[in-house]
């Protein structure tokens, strides 16, 4: 079993996305795969055109086993959704003993080949169990600087937590709504490739299509698996970026 | 022990380093002069616009070296004489005026079932600047 969790303290920077498109993407090489929303927006369910239900809070406060949380949407694909009550979730885990190791106790039952976990925009308890939880931490950003620092903030975050006795087998950073054409993007891009070096995933382009995906409860492999954000730029005969080669680097990491 | 400076190599990922490169390079060519920038813009436009036409086969170099002096003589692209040849071939073939059976051997190549061997004097000058037909 490998845990990715998908965290930036910034909003707005593809973490559910990706952690759909991801884990869609897992599923269709024949890893089974589950994809927790710990987000109390539930936007995971809503990605795949189903009613926010509150999975993670009947899983974790009400103590049902997992299968009967989880919802099978795609061969191999499983998710545990999420929607407002997952705030109860942060209260209960709270008054817990051991709360910052409640979520990945629980996880170690599964029977999963790879485990998505989808972070809120947050610093809470939730935050840090996903983390304590996960293998490998996916750090989607804009090429701005405010969501850049949020990088910044989640790499202390790991820091701490790895002085706690927990230890990651890695992170990638993965730049998102990537427009090439602004300085900006140029500015951002190259500050954290010279800071991050390898650790710094092909960028996913921006594309307006990616919004219309979520709209039809449709993931991007199968609504849009032509355009830009899953192919990335055409450079003659290459590619360069996109989820198609996002997925290729990742499945090196799983499968060592 | 001698006394050596070490720098840690930066591995990138293949293909944030073409990004990158292709994006610093285009950087670069914003702060030239508007005249050089048209000028960078138009070739890339051509050897975008090129790039249908290519190929690539592989010849004798005797014919390759024939059909580079021909050009010459002519001044002519040597493209465009490879093109009429080709057409003109095409052409033949269509009109059963070419019976590609008599040079037909087995291939021992995975990715054929036939190779065509034509007889070695074909490609000696004194052949190919003859009138005879192959």
């Amino acid at each position: 079993m490998f845990i990715f969790a998908l965290a930036n303290q910034k909003g707005g920077v593809g973490k559910t996305t990706t952690a759909v498109t991801l884990a869609s993407g897992f599923a269709q090489n024949k890893k089974k795969t589950l994809l927790i929303d710990l987000d109390p927006q539930g936007h995971v369910a809503f990605s795949f055109g189903l009613d926010k239900i509150p999975g993670l809070y009947r899983w974790v406060v009400m103590e049902e086993p997992i299968n009967s949380v989880t919802v099978k949407v795609r061969e191999y694909l499983d998710i545990l959704p999420g929607d407002k009550r997952t705030e109860k979730v942060k209260r209960h885990i709270t008054l817990m003993d051991f709360r910052e190791s409640v979520l990945a106790e629980q996880l170690r039952k599964s029977k999963y080949d790879v485990i998505l976990l989808d972070m809120a925009p947050s610093l809470d308890v939730l935050h840090i169990n996903g983390l304590f939880a996960s293998d490998w931490v996916i750090i989607p950003t804009r090429m701005d600087a405010m969501a850049v620092d949020g990088v910044k903030e989640i790499l202390l975050t790991m820091g701490e937590i790895t002085q706690r006795g927990h230890s990651f087998s890695g992170y990638s950073i993965l730049p998102t709504f990537f427009d090439r054409t602004t300085r900006e993007t140029m500015t951002q891009f190259q500050e954290i490739v010279r800071a991050f070096g390898d650790r710094v995933l092909p960028p996913v382009p921006q594309d307006t299509k990616v919004r219309e995906a979520s709209a039809f409860g449709q993931t991007l492999w199968e609504y849009t698996n032509n355009s830009p954000a899953m192919t990335g730029y055409q450079e003659g005969k290459t590619f360069a970026g996109g989820y198609h080669q996002v997925m290729k680097r990742l499945l090196e990491v799983v499968d060592g | 022990m001698a006394d050596r400076k070490v720098r840690r190599r930066t591995v990138l990922d293949p293909a944030v380093a073409d990004l990158l490169a292709g994006m610093e390079e285009k950087q670069a060519e914003s702060h030239l002069p508007r005249r050089i920038r048209e000028k960078k813009a138009r070739e890339r436009a051509k050897i975008r616009a090129r790039r249908d036409h290519r190929v690539t086969y592989d010849l004798p170099p005797q014919l390759k070296q024939s059909v580079m002096e021909l050009a010459d003589k002519l001044s002519l692209p040597a493209s465009q004489l490879a093109t009429l040849a080709l057409l003109r071939f095409l052409q033949d073939y269509k009109n059963n005026n070419i019976d590609l059976s008599k040079f037909k051997k087995p291939s021992s190549s995975p990715r054929y079932d036939w190779k065509l061997i034509f007889p070695k004097e074909w490609f000696e000058e004194e052949y190919i600047n003859t009138n005879k037909k192959a």
